[in-house]
């Protein structure tokens, strides 16, 4: 009997843990899906074909207008991945991206040519 | 973080990478674990139920059209066909990973859809393994022209499985360390994977010329190995030349007999643990390492490469001590067998933790690259636009056949899957060993205490992707 009584208290025990927890971490969640760069137009800067800055994070929602401007002080190719959109931009020039965030997930834009990484694009659900 | 940047960067095999799954899936799936975990104890069984396979024979016509010799020399032949179109579109085709036939063929297609088909319909990679198919021929030939048998040498019965948790590892480190130009999942080039493609057929068929071919697939051969591990968990399986269903998960209770099997099941589940973590739980830690090598004069390729070695080593021996440290704490429980029964005893209860797993880390990239390889990749396998065999040259990835939610549910629920039966078979395994339940319940605490810390590092790994 004082077995059963045991894993009761034990039992008991894992399901308050498992309840805090769950309220815990489920109240950190709250917020983050607000504060978006949707619809609002960025510029990534280039300046020897290297992203100022590092390289660029931004963040939508699905649903939301995707809006940037790369200014580059090089010409190559910016390939937004998983969406393949392409486009050229000539050295001291400047191109805009403009398409609504459809497809969830983490995405990179890069100088196509030269294999640099200048944007990365995080659409959430 | 800028000089890791200074080196060439690969293209990701896949443009579309996971999101991190949200905290509050996260909070209510390491929830279910527990309790699930703690129910599993106090209501369980206290007969075993795994140690017998229960095998009962399909219709034997089926069967024997299915094992027969013209199917085998089928699949044989397919199989020995692909590795020659996987090797001449690497040497010959463009150098673009996701362009070139190999690389999808090779590390998606083979080595993530085998463990699928294992699981799912028994040990499927045996008729199609290309080396295997290779040796049997000229074993044949030999035959039939000397008029005897080929003479092997003994397998050292202490090796055991050594060999191909080793070449396990080996074959990740290829995959995802020396092709690895700043963290992208398969970095390899196409041409290297050719060569060791071809280095590795080298190396088989020596192994199999010194052992004999079947004695090398059940220890030493990596993939015969790994698909067969998996296999196991599933309910068809050939027994005494004749196919048949078992009762699933009884044949894994069997696997681990053979010395280094523990490794092999281990080195799976880190290799994939790693794969998952070098781009979020360990991106700090590698950078750190990384500038410290920097720092003291090593090439930035060099160090990089030093550094991922050490951390997938690292996350081998994580692994393994956490199983060791299992094993030790049963050791404890009156009555418990000698520690190397035990060791050996629980291996195969990690099979589904190693299963589930690879469909949390890879089911997405699974999703998207098999689109690929039945369009473009089969119509252009070369890569260079000079062939269109199927009219599917031009095609692309359709990235919106999953949405972030059931990726999220699919991961999620793989980890929770793998977590009751990898549970489920130790518990089975412990009321064999222990004749007393009590103990047996006892013993569980400790591998429950093992399976939680995988199943919670497991979805940690997710939380934290590319973070």
């Amino acid at each position: 009997m004082s077995s059963n009584k045991a894993r009761a208290v034990v039992g008991a025990l894992v399901v308050v843990v498992a309840v805090v927890l769950l309220v815990v971490l489920k109240g950190n969640n709250n917020g983050d899906a607000a504060n978006t760069d949707g619809g609002k137009l960025q510029t990534i800067v280039v300046r020897n074909a290297k992203p100022v800055g590092g390289i660029r994070q931004l963040t939508y929602n699905k649903g939301e207008q995707i809006l940037f401007k790369v200014e580059s002080d090089v010409a190559d190719e910016v390939h937004m991945h998983g969406y393949d959109i392409m486009k050229d931009v000539k050295a001291g020039g400047s191109v805009t991206f403009d398409f609504p965030a459809t497809i969830e997930g983490v995405f990179e834009a890069e100088l196509e040519g030269r294999k640099e990484q200048i944007l990365e694009m995080t659409v959430n659900p | 973080m800028s000089l890791l940047h200074a080196l060439p960067l690969a293209h990701a095999l896949v443009a579309r990478k996971d999101l991190p799954i949200p905290a509050w899936l996260f909070a209510w799936a390491a929830s279910i674990v527990l309790i699930v975990s703690f129910f599993a104890l106090s209501a369980a069984w206290r007969e075993p139920r795994f140690e017998e396979e229960h095998w009962r024979p399909i219709r034997a016509r089926l069967s024997r059209d299915l094992l027969g010799m013209p199917a085998q020399l089928l699949c044989g032949a397919i199989g020995v066909f692909l590795l020659g179109v996987a090797v001449y579109a690497g040497i010959h085709g463009t150098e673009a990973p996701d362009r070139n036939f190999t690389i999808t063929f090779l590390f998606v297609t083979t080595w993530l859809g085998f463990p699928l088909f294992s699981v799912l319909l028994g040990n499927v990679f045996k008729p199609f393994n290309p080396w295997r198919a290779i040796g049997r021929t000229v074993g044949g030939g030999f035959r039939v022209l000397a008029g005897q048998r080929s003479a092997h040498l003994p397998y050292p019965e202490r090796l055991g499985r050594w060999p191909a948790a080793i070449g396990l590892l080996a074959f990740v480190w290829l995959e995802i360390v020396y092709g690895a130009n700043g963290g992208v999942s398969v970095g390899l080039e196409p041409h290297a994977a050719a060569v060791a493609a071809l280095l590795y057929t080298l190396y088989t068929l020596a192994m199999m010329v010194l052992f004999g071919v079947e004695e090398w697939c059940e220890r030493g051969e990596i993939f015969s190995v790994y698909f067969g591990m998996l296999s196991r968990l599933g309910c068809f399986g050939v027994s005494e030349g004749r196919l048949g269903r078992r009762r699933p998960l009884s044949a894994a209770t069997k696997w681990a007999t053979v010395p280094g099997s523990a490794a092999v099941v281990i080195a799976s589940i880190s290799a994939t643990s790693f794969d998952g973590a070098q781009d979020g739980a360990f991106k700090n830690g590698i950078e750190h390492t990384f500038h410290w090598f920097v720092d003291r004069g090593v090439g930035l390729a060099g160090a990089l490469h030093i550094t991922d070695t050490i951390f997938m080593a690292l996350t081998f021996l994580g692994v393994a001590a956490v199983y060791l440290i299992g094993v030790r704490g049963m050791s404890t429980v009156q009555g418990a067998p000698p520690a190397k029964k035990l060791r050996s005893g629980f291996a195969h209860t990690l099979i589904p933790i190693a299963f589930a797993y690879l469909v949390a880390h890879y089911f997405s990239l699974f999703v998207y690259q098999e689109q690929a390889q039945f369009t473009y990749l089969l119509s252009d396998p070369l890569g260079t636009a000079t062939t269109n065999l199927f009219g599917t040259a031009s095609a692309g990835i359709d990235f919106k056949v999953i949405s972030a939610n059931a990726i999220w549910y699919v991961q999620v629920g793989a980890l929770v899957v793998g977590h009751v039966l990898g549970l489920t078979l130790a518990h089975d395994r412990a009321t064999a060993y222990w004749g007393d339940y009590r103990q047996a319940a006892r013993s569980q605490y400790w591998m429950l205490a093992v399976m939680v810390a995988f199943t919670c590092f497991g979805l940690y790994l997710l939380s934290v992707a590319n973070a």
